[in-house]
């Protein structure tokens, strides 16, 4: 706590009063969003429809991490993928050649990727807009390079094949497809939840205040880079939890995951759903995943479909779908209040 | 009220009449739905730079299976191909295959992926238990490897190691015969050029054991300018190269090469060279090229290859590919196998499909077989020739011998602990 917050701690309490509430009450969402996902096997028998939650579980924790780069601290990063890519990596490799509980490579998983991060950002956060855009992205050419060229432990351009174990653990049974399905569901709403605390606590605020003007958060004593470097780690930390669930959803982990086209994808997502409300990017990735899976479906000239929604959400409404709804709302109340 | 009959057809009879009626225009409905259809999944890649791989695929496999179901289908089921793209990423291509198992209601899968991608179907096939045949890998490990091995699944492609062998050997009999001793290579930068180039190297130091490579070039997959390349071969003076450079890079690296006179001044050994794809796309193809055979009509030279590469040139008016043979192979051998096993059930095909041979006018005497131990293809039609510029392109082709390869496989597989 910086000496300014200290002497301003007595007149914020019934803020924090608020901001309690409001942790509360995002509780009570995440655990009503928990038991509608889980209980959704007793209601159908669709496999289809699980592995769509499971890959939307993979690609959202992704996405919304990457959010808290792109909309909270304006660094637009252009290789978040590699961390996807690292989190599936580290979580088969583990499983594969040391086969210790499957808790413990998670574990181990987040920490191997928050310390990679942290060397990695401690160079990028350095950087602004552009610069740091191509040297993320060129980390993650680096990291992708490294994954084909070191193929006697990566398995290359290959992947890594012959599956990845999944034994047993506190009568978790992620073979089985319900289980997979139950532990990713707990997995995004953990990550969503936590990662809301974050973009909802004073960290988050000084976030969105380093966003909009770092000499001003500088001159108030932040020390922006440390705060950057923070919000790097947690981001990469999140998205390998992301490239695990993926991991386990194909049983392996292939090169493709820490290629620029997944960070791409994530951009693309924020871009669908919107950067300026938390759950833009988890709505971008349902919306782009339903896209993705209806329009394959039917043509192989899926690039010209995905073209036009581009086109349409850029050009027309020129924001993500609930950056616009949200706008929508609260233009419609203003109107409501101004009568 | 008395009742009296009007002329004409009476109500019972109209009745009837219509149920007659109804029981004509129903019955090959009835029948069909009898013979319930047997949908069969195709995960492959449509889009993108490899879609050609997808798209020769996904004809052969039509044109198999249009002649499976005129001869009444697998074991009496028709056949419905259910075929998507994956655009060659691993989770999608993961994804598509257990959307049309779980949603589609494929009771097969024919996996169209290449590399990673079909490493990932396989998954999928280990994960659901489906009968799942690969028609595009031909990456050795995914059945060599005795830690991929599962009951259900099956290859039905040529393979990396076999190439490297009849290479190996066909190309030591002309550095022999001509003197060739100093070697380079030129491959592409991935698992694929590497682990090619080093088998094939291996094999022609063995039967050429004073075979010495001096130079090796590394280009990246999908690079568009080879000068560098180019020019770092003609510094280094080799008397012969060797390169596994495929498709598009092959015919960019040709074109460019040629500007430099390249092909005067060595013997060249493209292993991917005689494809159709690669044959017709080079604006001058060279003389005296040493290729391999992917798919030629003319090799293995028999009337039933040259009818297949006709009819398929007829009905989609290009030549097929390498991948086309194999997938064409495929539907043949789940043909065979259902009719061995009389039944359409995923399980007893793949009983039956274990060691089967079948006629197959792609096989190097006629029959090809799916080898029982490791659930892959031997016995195709291999061999090496040299090139000239217009059709057939390749005309003379040396077929390889089965009986080496057995024994050199067999030596490879112990070598990398697989046996």
């Amino acid at each position: 706590m910086t000496e300014l917050e200290a002497g301003r701690a007595g007149t914020l309490a019934p803020v924090r009063g608020g901001a309690a509430l409001g942790r509360y009450r995002d509780i009570l969402i995440a655990l009503i969003a928990f038991a509608v996902l889980a209980s959704l096997p007793l209601f159908t028998g669709s496999k289809a429809l699980l592995d769509f939650v499971i890959r939307c579980s993979a690609y959202g924790l992704f996405a919304t991490s990457l959010n808290l780069l792109v909309g909270y601290t304006g660094l637009t990063s252009f290789g978040h993928g590699m961390f996807f890519g690292l989190g599936a990596y580290s979580f088969g490799l583990i499983m594969q050649k040391l086969g210790v509980p499957i808790p413990v490579a998670f574990v181990a998983t987040l920490a191997i990727t928050a310390v990679i991060a942290a060397v990695i950002g401690a160079i990028c956060v350095r950087l602004k807009e552009i610069y740091f855009a191509f040297v993320t992205l060129a980390f993650q050419m680096l990291i992708h390079s490294t994954i084909l060229s070191w193929a006697s432990f990566t398995g290359g351009d290959q992947g890594l094949r012959g599956g990845i174990p999944r034994p047993a653990f506190l009568g978790i049974n992620l073979a089985n497809h319900v289980h997979l399905y139950i532990a990713s569901c707990a997995l995004l709403i953990l990550g969503l939840l936590a990662m809301r605390q974050i973009a909802q606590s004073p960290f988050g605020y000084t976030l969105r205040m380093i966003r909009d003007n770092a000499a001003r958060a500088s001159f108030l004593g932040i020390d922006v880079w440390r705060t950057k470097l923070t919000v790097f780690v947690l981001a990469a930390v999140f998205a390998s939890m992301g490239g695990m669930v993926m991991a386990l959803f194909v049983s392996g982990a292939y090169p493709e995951f820490a290629y620029w086209t997944i960070s791409g994808e994530g951009i693309f997502i924020n871009m669908l759903g919107g950067v300026s409300t938390f759950l833009g990017p988890m709505v971008g990735t349902v919306l782009l995943l339903l896209l993705n899976d209806t329009v394959t479906r039917f043509t192989e000239y899926h690039g010209i479909v995905l073209g036009v929604v581009i086109l349409f959400f850029a050009l027309g409404l020129r924001k993500g779908l609930l950056d616009f709804v949200a706008e929508w709302f609260v233009q419609r109340r203003d109107a409501g209040e101004g009568r | 009220m008395t009742r009296t009959r009007t002329p004409g057809i009476s109500r019972r009879s109209t009745l009837a009449l219509m149920g007659a009626g109804a029981m004509s225009v129903a019955a090959p409905w009835v029948a069909r739905a009898q013979a319930k259809t047997i949908k069969i999944g195709m995960p492959t890649i449509l889009s993108g730079r490899v879609a050609q791989l997808g798209t020769s695929s996904r004809n052969a496999v039509m044109l198999e299976v249009e002649k499976v179901n005129a001869a009444g289908g697998l074991a009496g089921r028709q056949i419905e191909m259910v075929i998507r793209d994956s655009k060659g990423q691993p989770q999608e291509a993961a994804r598509v295959a257990r959307e049309l198992v779980n949603t589609d209601g494929c009771e097969l899968l024919l996996d169209g992926e290449a590399s990673s991608g079909s490493f990932a179907v396989h998954e999928v096939a280990r994960d659901l238990g489906v009968l799942c045949i690969h028609t595009c890998s031909e990456a050795s490990s995914l059945t060599a490897d005795p830690k991929q091995h599962i009951p259900n699944a099956f290859r039905c492609v040529r393979q990396g190691i076999h190439d490297s062998i009849v290479g190996g050997s066909y190309a030591a009999a002309i550095a022999k015969t001509k003197g060739l001793k100093k070697w380079a290579t030129c491959s592409p930068d991935y698992a694929y050029g590497r682990d090619t180039t080093g088998e094939f190297t291996l094999y022609l130091k063995r039967f050429a054991p004073d075979v010495e490579i001096i130079s090796e070039s590394w280009p990246k997959l999908f690079q568009p300018d080879y000068t560098e390349v180019v020019t770092k071969i003609l510094q280094a003076k080799p008397q012969a190269l060797y390169s596994c450079l495929w498709g598009g890079d092959l015919t960019s690296y040709i074109d460019q090469a040629n500007i430099y006179a390249m092909f005067s001044q060595m013997e060249v050994f493209a292993v991917n060279m005689a494809d159709y794809t690669a044959l017709t796309v080079v604006k001058n193809l060279p003389k005296g090229i040493h290729s391999g055979n992917r798919y030629i009509k003319t090799f293995p030279t028999t009337p039933e290859n040259a009818a297949w590469g006709d009819a398929y040139k007829a009905k989609y008016n290009e030549y097929p590919t390498n991948w086309s043979w194999q997938n064409a192979t495929a539907v043949m051998f789940l043909a065979e196998a259902a009719k061995k096993a009389n039944s359409a059930d995923g399980k007893k095909i793949a009983e039956a499909l274990k060691g089967l041979t079948i006629k197959c006018p792609f096989g190097a005497d006629g029959t090809v077989t799916m080898r029982g131990d490791d659930h892959t293809l031997v016995g195709y039609a291999i061999g090496w020739g040299t090139t000239i510029p217009q059709e057939p392109y390749v005309p003379e082709v040396k077929a390889g011998d089965w009986k080496t390869i057995f024994e050199l496989e067999a030596e490879w597989k112990k070598s990398k602990g697989y046996t």
